[in-house]
């Protein structure tokens, strides 16, 4: 009889093969095994409901089977639960939220009675501590719309972009479940998924998807204290608060907020001071029932210099992925840009763009503006030709970036192998794998023929390279190896 | 953003980085209906708060970059905005906080030679803070380099990402045929009289990158002065030894 943690354990490493590394960071990396369950049940507890319900639907059936294979006499039950997050008993959560905290070590001593500290720079009287605070620490003095009273008279402001909405977010496979996430948040906020943590690569949404959630929230409450802020400002604010001892000052303002929106974390990476009041600030907020959410770009186990406490607080709520857009999503995001800024963008010319700007929805915004630049310019309308002579630089570029011998020289990096044995006469599969798809992927990111790209392979035939593509075809719909390959090679040869 | 500057201290005083009061918009030479006139057209509108606030120049040395860039922080002091103008090929040993902190604060900055700095970590990471900061603070930033977004080698993708979410324009080279012209534009903007032929000959003897063809035409047009002599193709070979 082997026990239900040895048996997670061997499925876990399972899994790990099994799926995508964002999909297991995302399902099965959160699961605990539940130490008080009977004997005979293998429970795993998930964060929330909505890892639980995912869980159960997607990958319970996989889980119970592996269970059984590794264990044949049978009889392990395989259960999937919501944990009650007894992390969150843990003392350093005891004291109570309404309490101001006693300031951790800091650089700058914090005297009891802060605002009555000698003048600093000829800040010397309350008032104007104060007011470098409003003027330093985005604490505005009023006036604006999106400016909020809180306690002490000091007022929030908000720092969101209006056009950073649900309704203006284009949804694709890439990034449905970020998007499904967030809207759970901007419905419950401050409930089972908090924090939400967005990652993924430069470009693809995050930020406005944390936004539309600040935004949704606002809608619903105008008197939400919703802020958006950069990682850095949050660093640069404590500083200040640090050099003008305003350090209390500082706590009240982030801790007295509904919702909490940092965005790209990982560079609080190495700046322990900053981590350690986020920390405490971070615990306040989970404490209060305030929402928290961050984006990063990586997996927050992945960040470097990031402290290994935060790391795993990143990860009670629900972690989710954003991945880059495939070419359809690629295609709606030109189209309602387009109707955002009243373009008239044909459908195929918004087709050609997306065809070829894959890295990122800057770039991709980016194109699209140089194009309404030189429709603009030359008082044409957009069509395709004028799309190839606006962009003609960065065509150019990626033709040259994307030639058959970067393609040789990355597939065979990637494969281990050398450049000439993909141009060698062998047949080995350990050669011709890795040939059929470097051909695959000259056809599919250059503008060669055929014939041409046969012969930069040792002089094949175009009926080869034919075959090749066809068999890639092939396999990335049968085997998750390839398609995790090709998905591989795409990205590194294209951003 | 109003039209009203902020208030900001004179910093190209203590960066020791003054502006060439040559370079306009006015004389940089763009034949019309060209890639160039269109990237004219473009930082005319970004100085004058039109649709986009970032917009990245890249191109050759010599194809006027950096006029282009002084020329656009002439035009926004004009225009009653606070101006930076930042080389960074020359402000390398400066350390990038001393630089470009608070510089959000000013309505419209021009940062020259960005590949001088690209791929250091710490010039990097100043860079995309500063942009975020720039962009939340809703002023215009024009950025130039000898190489497109793709190209430059920065190290850190949430910079790369950013500078090409504006508008990328190349500026092209002009033809030799062109440089002739602007050639003999910027000689009657100095009130010398240059004829085709003559212009022809110069273009056909000396270095050809357009910095180098404006110094010849400046030692030209003294020569011309002190010795009170028409631009002829003998008063040219003798001013300029060919």
């Amino acid at each position: 009889m082997v026990l239900p943690a040895s048996v997670w354990k061997s499925c876990v490493s399972n899994l790990q093969e099994e799926l995508p590394s964002q999909q297991f960071n995302t399902w099965i990396r959160p699961l605990r095994i539940d130490d008080s369950a009977e004997s005979g049940v293998l429970r795993l507890l998930a964060p929330n409901r909505f890892v639980c319900d995912w869980v159960a639907e997607k990958f319970l059936h996989r889980i119970q089977e592996m269970a059984l294979q590794l264990q044949p006499q049978g009889g392990l039950e395989v259960q999937v639960g919501i944990s009650h997050g007894p992390q969150r008993a843990a003392p350093a959560f005891k004291r109570p939220a309404a309490q101001p905290r006693a300031a951790a070590p800091a650089p700058v001593p914090v005297p009891e009675k802060p605002r009555e500290a000698p003048p600093i720079s000829g800040y010397g009287q309350t008032a104007a501590v104060a007011e470098e605070l409003n003027g330093q620490l985005g604490f505005d003095q009023g006036g604006q719309g999106s400016a909020i009273e809180v306690e002490g008279g000091l007022k929030h402001k908000d720092h969101l972009n209006r056009s950073f909405t649900f309704a203006s977010f284009v949804e694709g496979k890439a990034n449905q479940l970020g998007l499904a996430a967030a809207r759970q948040v901007a419905e419950n906020p401050g409930g089972a998924y908090n924090p939400l943590f967005i990652y993924g690569g430069v470009g693809l949404g995050k930020t406005h998807l944390m936004q539309a959630v600040g935004n949704a929230l606002l809608e619903k409450n105008p008197n939400a204290k919703v802020i958006y802020l950069h990682s850095e400002r949050f660093v640069a604010d404590m500083v200040k608060a640090l050099q003008l001892n305003a350090i209390n000052d500082f706590k009240r303002y982030y801790r007295s907020v509904d919702a909490l929106l940092i965005d790209d974390i990982q560079f609080f990476a190495g700046k322990e001071r900053s981590q350690e009041e986020f920390f405490h600030t971070f615990n306040a907020l989970l404490e209060g029932g305030q929402q928290i959410i961050l984006t990063c770009d990586r997996y927050p186990k992945e960040i470097k210099g990031l402290e290994e406490r935060l790391k795993s607080r990143f990860g009670w709520g629900l972690t989710v992925a954003v991945e880059p857009p495939e070419l359809e999503t690629r295609v709606a995001i030109l189209m309602k840009k387009a109707a955002q800024a009243h373009i008239d963008l044909p459908p195929d010319a918004a087709f050609f763009i997306a065809q070829r700007i894959r890295s990122n929805v800057r770039e991709l915004e980016g194109a699209l503006k140089r194009v309404v630049a030189n429709a603009q310019f030359t008082a044409r309308k957009i069509d395709v030709e004028l799309v190839r002579e606006a962009l003609k630089d960065l065509l150019a570029l990626q033709d040259k970036q994307v030639g058959i011998d970067n393609i040789q020289r990355v597939v065979a990096e990637y494969y281990k192998i050398k450049i000439n044995d993909l141009l060698s006469k062998r047949r080995s599969r350990s050669v011709a794998r890795p040939r059929q798809v470097a051909m695959a992927l000259a056809k599919e990111l250059t503008n060669h023929s055929l014939p041409e790209i046969g012969e930069a392979f040792g002089g094949r035939d175009h009926t080869t390279v034919l075959h090749a593509c066809r068999k890639i075809k092939e396999l990335q719909e049968e085997s998750a190896d390839i398609r995790e390959d090709m998905k591989n090679l795409l990205r590194s040869l294209t951003t | 953003m109003t039209q009203t500057g902020k208030p900001c201290a004179p910093r190209q005083l203590s960066l020791g980085v003054s502006l060439n009061d040559d370079a306009t918009f006015d004389n940089f030479y763009a034949p019309d209906d060209s890639a160039n006139a269109q990237v004219l057209a473009l930082l005319r509108e970004q100085v004058n708060g039109g649709a986009e606030w970032f917009v990245y120049l890249w191109g050759a040395s010599g194809v006027g970059l950096t006029h282009l860039l002084q020329a656009g922080c002439h035009r926004a002091q004009a225009a009653g905005l606070s101006v930076q103008y930042l080389p960074l090929a020359e402000l390398v040993g400066f350390a990038p906080s001393d630089l470009l902190d608070g510089l959000e604060q000013v309505d419209y900055v021009c940062i020259d030679a960005l590949q001088a700095v690209a791929g250091r970590p710490d010039w990097d990471e100043a860079l995309f803070h500063f942009y975020n900061r720039m962009r939340d603070a809703g002023g215009r930033l024009l950025v130039a380099a000898v190489q497109g977004p793709q190209e430059l080698p920065v190290g850190l993708a949430d910079l790369r990402s950013r500078l090409q979410w504006g508008v990328t324009c190349q500026v092209q080279p002009l033809t030799d045929e062109q440089k002739c012209a602007a050639l003999m534009r910027r000689a009657h903007a100095r009130g010398l009289e240059l004829s085709e032929e003559v212009a022809h000959y110069i273009i056909q003897r000396v270095p050809r990158d357009m910095n180098e063809l404006f110094c010849y035409l400046q030692r030209l047009d003294h020569a011309s002065l002190a010795e009170q002599r028409r631009l002829t193709i003998p008063f040219v070979k003798k001013a300029l030894n060919l």
